[in-house]
């Protein structure tokens, strides 16, 4: 699915967090969200999700070329993997995965037969297959954050958000989730957008990288675009470029 | 608590924790909680029983046979089998909407619920009889309509879901408060409408506390006393609850009845315990079990 932002705005009270924001994603891109905390990156992509609406005016968002900007969450169903997963704490893993079926509606719901394969399925695809039945409190981070990408998954969403994927865990598992997510979308070809704060995960992980800087649209482009070419002094501090571009300034 | 006696007699006395009392000290002091909950609490209610047999079993048989009593138990089970539903949805949705938005008059509906613990239960009676009673604001009106409100099952309904209003919010909204609302945020992005959100993953989540809630509302609604006193008239076999019951058995120095009674209401706060007992057990081995197998990569 392609997702196009126009014009979308968001204010907090007395606080612009995104201002006239506006790009597209293109069908099976991997595109990262990059900037600093206070950028609204978060909030831009908790809009795309449905779970925060913009600012009435000229904002819209279109999901291949359907305008959604009124639609909520749970109509738009898009996969949204939270930055603390949001894992249901009553429910064991099996109940978590399989939660997004089983809220269908009589007609749509597959049966248990069905559920079941489908949620072990997604278990053998994130490796957690001997976890079924344990509760989240029971998983370690890395663990609760693949089975949120599972639960995310589980629906067959067109798009997959993820907020902050691997903030908060060690820097190992980190590096594994990322090479796995990177296999996992050069195998399924999901549009994703993913947010962070971490220039090397954004580089690493995506085909191109949007940077915001409070809650405007800095640069957009592939990695080696943004890197080597920063398009302005907030890009260029944000990535930490300006000694390298000037190598003899302090001396 | 034993073991950790054990430690601080037995450990050499550098190991001892900092914040360790004296085993003397300690010793005393719970020597001294124990007497004053025997003086205050374990003696009185013994004393109920006690007076209730002191008569012989004839008499408690006899005061359960009595009309009047048996339209008390029914009549006070009658009205909490009212007010704390009321109370539970009442509660619920309080609870759920101050932990999930930020309105304006949020800290004063805050302060509002917890309005009824602070003043007194007579007073809380006496507001609905200036309202309902027959020279209250809307009195003409209703008797005219042939509603009655007071000194009748509504008013003794009306007292005590204001009395009971504040425990189920109470003890809910702390803790939907912490919990915030990631987990539904969650259960609508995979397709989840509100109801399913209320009922999958809001209510499991505070299942426990509800139900902590519940008991503690039904124990004060089959015990209140004053609220009801003012709202009930004491109509004998009509709108006597059993605390009125028994206040005025006493008062026609029907001692032996009146703590028959008594000790009935105090089987029933027993039992109450007991339930609230086994749902405070129930919650933290649940808890337990959840987190008994170690993380592991």
């Amino acid at each position: 699915m392609s997702i196009s932002i126009k014009s979308v705005s968001k204010t907090f009270g007395k606080f612009a967090a995104l201002r006239d924001i506006g790009f597209d994603i293109q069908r099976g891109e991997l595109l990262a969200l990059l900037g600093p905390s206070g950028s609204g990156k978060t909030t831009l992509l908790r809009i795309i999700a449905g779970l925060e609406f913009p600012d009435d005016g000229p904002s819209v968002i279109e999901f291949d070329g359907n305008d959604v900007t009124g639609l909520s969450a749970y109509r738009r169903k898009a996969g949204f993997v939270f930055q603390h997963y949001a894992l249901f704490q009553h429910m064991n893993v099996f109940d978590n995965i399989a939660f997004g079926l089983q809220v269908r509606p009589a007609k749509l719901r597959p049966g248990k037969e069905q559920i079941r394969e489908r949620v072990e399925s997604l278990l053998e695809l994130v490796q957690l297959g001997q976890f079924i039945n344990r509760y989240p409190s029971q998983l370690s981070g890395g663990q609760r954050q693949r089975v949120a990408l599972a639960r995310a998954l589980a629906t067959e969403p067109q798009v997959l958000l993820l907020d902050e994927p691997f903030g908060a865990l060690d820097a190992k598992v980190r590096r594994e989730l990322c090479v796995w997510l990177r296999k996992f979308h050069d195998e399924t070809h999901i549009t994703s957008l993913f947010v962070t704060h971490d220039q090397d995960e954004a580089f690493q992980l995506a085909d191109r990288v949007v940077i915001l800087g409070e809650g405007r649209v800095r640069q957009i482009g592939s990695p080696d675009e943004v890197k080597r070419h920063p398009k302005d002094d907030f890009v260029r501090h944000f990535l930490g470029l300006s000694e390298e571009l000037h190598p003899g300034a302090w001396v | 608590m034993n073991s950790l006696h054990e430690q601080i007699g037995t450990r050499p006395r550098q190991n001892r924790r900092a914040t360790a009392e004296p085993a003397w000290l300690k010793g005393t002091l719970i020597a001294i909680l124990f007497l004053f909950v025997a003086f205050f609490l374990i003696l009185p209610m013994s004393t109920v029983f006690l007076e209730a047999f002191s008569k012989g079993t004839g008499v408690i048989l006899d005061t359960f046979r009595d009309d009047a009593t048996l339209k008390a138990i029914e009549l006070t089970l009658i009205v909490a089998a009212i007010a704390v539903p009321l109370n539970t949805i009442f509660g619920l949705a309080a609870a759920w909407s101050i932990a999930q938005f930020r309105f304006p008059g949020r800290n004063l509906l805050l302060i509002l619920i917890d309005l009824p613990l602070w003043v007194s239960p007579v007073i809380g009676g006496l507001i609905y009889v200036l309202l309902f009673g027959r020279q209250g604001w809307l009195g003409p009106w209703l008797s005219d309509h042939n509603i009655k409100i007071i000194f009748a099952l509504p008013g003794i309904v009306l007292g005590t879901t204001f009395v009971t209003f504040p425990f189920v919010a109470r003890n809910l909204i702390p803790l939907m408060e912490t919990q915030g609302k990631a987990e539904e945020e969650a259960a609508l992005s995979l397709g989840a409408h509100g109801w399913q959100v209320f009922w999958r993953v809001t209510l499991p989540k505070v299942k426990w506390a509800l139900i902590y809630g519940v008991i503690l509302c039904n124990a004060r609604a089959m015990g209140e006393f004053g609220a009801v006193s003012v709202v009930s008239g004491h109509i004998r076999g009509q709108t006597n609850t059993m605390p009125l019951h028994v206040e005025i058995l006493y008062n026609e120095y029907h001692f032996a009845a009146a703590f028959a009674v008594a000790a009935l209401l105090s089987v029933l706060a027993v039992i109450t315990l007991g339930i609230k007992t086994l749902v405070e057990w129930r919650a933290a081995r649940q808890q337990l079990a959840s987190q008994e197998i170690p993380p592991s990569l």
